[in-house]
């Protein structure tokens, strides 16, 4: 396959997975904030933190509040991370590798792309708005049932796994951090209170809720949590899953020595994360050198087939 | 309430679904049976369903502008245009003949140019045809054959008689939106289909495979790419949803490279590896700067290198273009009687070459009734429309003329046939149309049945090109001799 679709193609399921996971992350924030005391540790600008663009922010808005920063999440196509920001781009990914995917996913994200453009005007309504993002989600996952029922497991398939599944491990990796940041910076009791909550809320934000309770048979513990979505074998949203899934599909790419050492590597100071040995408050720095490792993954991943050194003939 | 069919009026045109004001033909009567007894409600909800369908489907053109580029909706009628196939295969015989004697005119004339020698066609007129490529003489393309895709361009006049306005044989596009009419025909009627037997065109793509696969009659399993110029290009849905269809690879320049050996390579996830046809949707100018301009950044430095050693196939082949040409146009039906020995089954706009001082004169006299093209432009650069020119126009175009007129033609203002159409504030109204056909020639030749109905949506409008206000139906042709059965 072209060097240049492999290219396309991890892009697109890596925007894909960016839109679903930042629906999912909106819906569980307004969720969480509705069952939290009206404080300041915990607000609509901790979404703005997850997503690592304060400065993007304060440059478009002054106010903080529900309105602005839903508007710069979801519907803003200045801001680089919003929403309708990476449909664009999966769009356009998916527009220009139409020969290699099946042509619903075309469809799909056309009707995608028309609803969330028809329905942007309704943000500002909080109800309007949890609707619209559910509606989203399951476009996404229809996109990944035609992907995943569909298309032969050629390199094309390969490459969007492996996209979607770097992506995926980030956005969870953020997402643990900062649970882990509000917690150790969270000094007052009534916070304290809530802490199941927000574990909860965290592990809602994964869709892995359920699978927790259903596995542990215990209530929500944090330590428990990290442990379960940093390294359960068979979660299919844990940093662990991702990153031994993202294996098993490098190696059926050619050549793949150079990504694949580095993907070893993660893995296994993954599996020896405990989360007895690191306090969940201590979580952030570990999710911090993880997020550089992912990183660095792609950029191997990049030179490796992406833009490679040809040898001429 | 039912349409308003009864206002409906072709007045003096040829129309292609009425036979007189209110009476059908008799290969349509049961379309506008249908048509007619439809409520104007669910017709209305039809019509939205079909332009839901466009958008969903992401099937669009690119409209340039000042303001950057507009991905637009693929306009589309859902009322189709019917001819009767007793009419098209006679029609497509035509088409055959007259590929087949304009692909033995361009190898003739890069060869042994015996068509000149012969005195047919001046030599002149071949080397200011624009598509002329000094660099193609002496190369032979595979089964002889350089224009592979064609799409010729038809139109009726108001006696019903179906002319070639012309030949397009470089880049035609336009055939991914016949299929994808008739695709959406087929979700929003799909109760029409009962009661006509209509020829399918579905298996374009499977031909257009084919037909490139033939090209390597050496290799089994050649590897085919489609070389596009990229997401600006206004075309480029089509070339993504070909190469989706045909199975094709969709490649732009920068993914080629051609080696020392001079074979054409694409950068792969495995490294380089070997093109072997290249359906080419880009311009000669633009296919190889090392030998047309040196500023494109559109196609592969050394392409035409190793075209010409045979190690790769290009469609069309380069050069082709020579016979895209207004005033090599007229000569068509005598090229079909030099090479064939047959007389022409399509005839040719009677066309007046200026280069001729009787035709100038008369040309001179007639500025106000006639069409007067320019040999090299296409898109309606250039040209006179006499009975929609002011006098001040006219006059103007007359010193242009006089200055080179061996670079003009004439032809009569054809009376374009028309077709009831859904217009926005009129109801249904008629509209003319053309109609462009797409043939393929390889080893073997593959004429669309039908093919792409272009209909000028503005009153009184003969202008069908989709950046300018055109639409497009979908093409039925409908055979009658068959017994109707429940299908």
């Amino acid at each position: 396959m072209l060097s240049r679709v492999g290219e396309r193609v991890y892009w697109m399921a890596r925007y894909l997975e960016r839109v679903e996971n930042t629906a999912r992350l909106i819906n569980v924030h307004t969720a969480l904030l509705m069952d939290l005391p009206k404080q300041k540790e915990i607000n609509w600008f901790t979404l703005i933190k997850i997503f690592n663009c304060e400065k993007e922010y304060h440059q478009q808005y002054e106010r903080i509040d529900e309105k602005n920063i839903m508007h710069f999440l979801v519907a803003d196509m200045k801001n680089p991370s919003s929403l309708v920001q990476a449909l664009f781009y999966a769009r356009e990914n998916v527009r220009t590798s139409l020969d290699v995917l099946p042509e619903e996913v075309w469809e799909q994200i056309n009707e995608l792309n028309l609803m969330v453009k028809a329905s942007l005007s309704a943000i500002g309504n909080r109800r309007r708005r949890q609707n619209m993002l559910l509606s989203i989600m399951e476009r996404c996952l229809c996109i990944s049932g035609i992907i995943n029922n569909h298309m032969s497991r050629n390199h094309a398939y390969d490459f969007i796994q492996i996209g979607k599944q770097i992506e995926r491990a980030d956005m969870t990796s953020r997402t643990l951090e900062m649970t882990s940041l509000l917690v150790s910076n969270t000094h007052s009791e009534q916070m304290r209170k809530h802490k199941g909550i927000l574990w909860g809320s965290l592990l809602k934000a994964i869709s892995a809720q359920q699978m927790y309770l259903h596995e542990k048979r215990t209530s929500i513990e944090p330590d428990k949590v990290l442990d379960f979505l940093i390294t359960d074998k068979a979660l299919p949203r844990s940093l662990s899953f991702s990153l031994a899934s993202i294996g098993s599909y490098l190696k059926l790419l050619p050549e793949p020595e150079d990504p694949l050492t580095i993907q070893q590597q993660i893995l296994e100071n993954l599996n020896a994360y405990r989360s007895s040995n690191i306090p969940p408050d201590q979580t952030h720095f570990f999710m911090d050198s993880f997020q550089m490792r992912l990183m660095e993954l792609h950029q191997k991943i990049s030179a490796r087939w992406f833009h490679p050194d040809y040898e001429m003939i | 309430m039912r349409q308003a069919w009864n206002d409906y009026n072709p007045g003096k045109f040829y129309d292609e679904l009425m036979y007189t004001q209110h009476q059908p033909h008799p290969f349509s009567y049961k379309l506008m049976n249908y048509l007619q007894s439809m409520k104007k409600d669910i017709f209305a909800k039809r019509i939205r369903a079909s332009d839901l369908e466009m958008r969903e489907r992401g099937i669009t053109f690119t409209v340039y502008s000042d303001a950057g580029n507009i991905d637009r909706a693929w306009p589309f009628d859902i009322i189709p245009r019917l001819i009767p196939k007793s009419e098209w295969d006679r029609t497509e015989m035509g088409l055959k003949q007259r590929m087949n004697a304009l692909n033995q005119f361009i190898q003739d004339i890069y060869n042994d140019a015996q068509i000149i020698k012969d005195g047919i066609i001046p030599e002149e007129i071949v080397l200011q045809s624009k598509g002329y490529r000094t660099v193609c003489k002496g190369i032979t393309p595979p089964h002889g054959v350089w224009a592979n895709i064609c799409g010729s361009d038809l139109v009726r006049d108001d006696k019903g008689i179906m002319y070639v306005l012309e030949d397009n044989l470089r880049v035609p596009s336009g055939v991914s939106y016949m299929l994808e009419n008739r695709k959406t025909t087929k979700r929003v009627l799909p109760e029409i289909f009962k009661l006509h037997n209509i020829s399918p065109v579905s298996d374009y793509p499977a031909h257009l495979a084919s037909m490139l696969t033939s090209l390597r009659p050496d290799i089994s399993d050649p590897t085919i790419v489609l070389l596009s110029p990229g997401i600006h290009n206004s075309a480029y849905f089509e070339h993504a949803f070909l190469a989706q269809q045909a199975g094709l690879i969709l490649l732009e320049g920068a993914d080629l490279i051609v080696g020392k050996d001079d074979f054409v390579y694409m950068k792969t996830i495995h490294g380089l590896k070997r093109v072997d046809v290249i359906y080419r949707r880009i311009d000669d100018d633009f296919i190889d700067p090392e030998v047309f301009r040196a500023d494109s950044m559109l196609g592969a430095p050394g392409i035409m290198r190793s075209w010409k050693a045979g190690k790769v196939a290009i469609a069309n082949a380069p050069g082709c273009g020579v016979a895209d040409d207004k005033v090599l146009y007229a000569y068509v039906p005598d090229m079909i009687r030099y090479y064939l020995n047959e007389e022409p089954l399509l005839p040719n706009v009677p066309t007046m070459l200026c280069r001729n001082e009787e035709d100038l004169a008369y040309v001179l006299e007639h500025l106000a009734e006639l069409v007067i093209k320019p040999a090299n432009e296409s898109g309606g650069y250039g040209m006179l429309v006499g009975p929609h020119a002011s006098t001040e126009q006219i006059e103007a175009f007359r010193e242009v003329l006089l200055a080179n007129p061996t670079n003009y033609v004439a032809q009569p203002t054809l009376k374009l046939s028309v077709t009831p159409t859904c217009c926005e504030e009129e109801g249904i109204a008629p509209r003319h149309v053309d109609l462009r056909p797409f043939i393929l020639s390889g080893k073997e030749t593959y004429v669309t049945p039908g093919g792409l109905t272009r209909v000028a949506l503005v009153k009184g409008s003969l202008v069908v090109n989709s950046s300018q206000g055109g639409g497009s139906k979908d093409t039925w042709i409908v055979d009658e001799l068959i017994n109707q059965g429940e299908s």
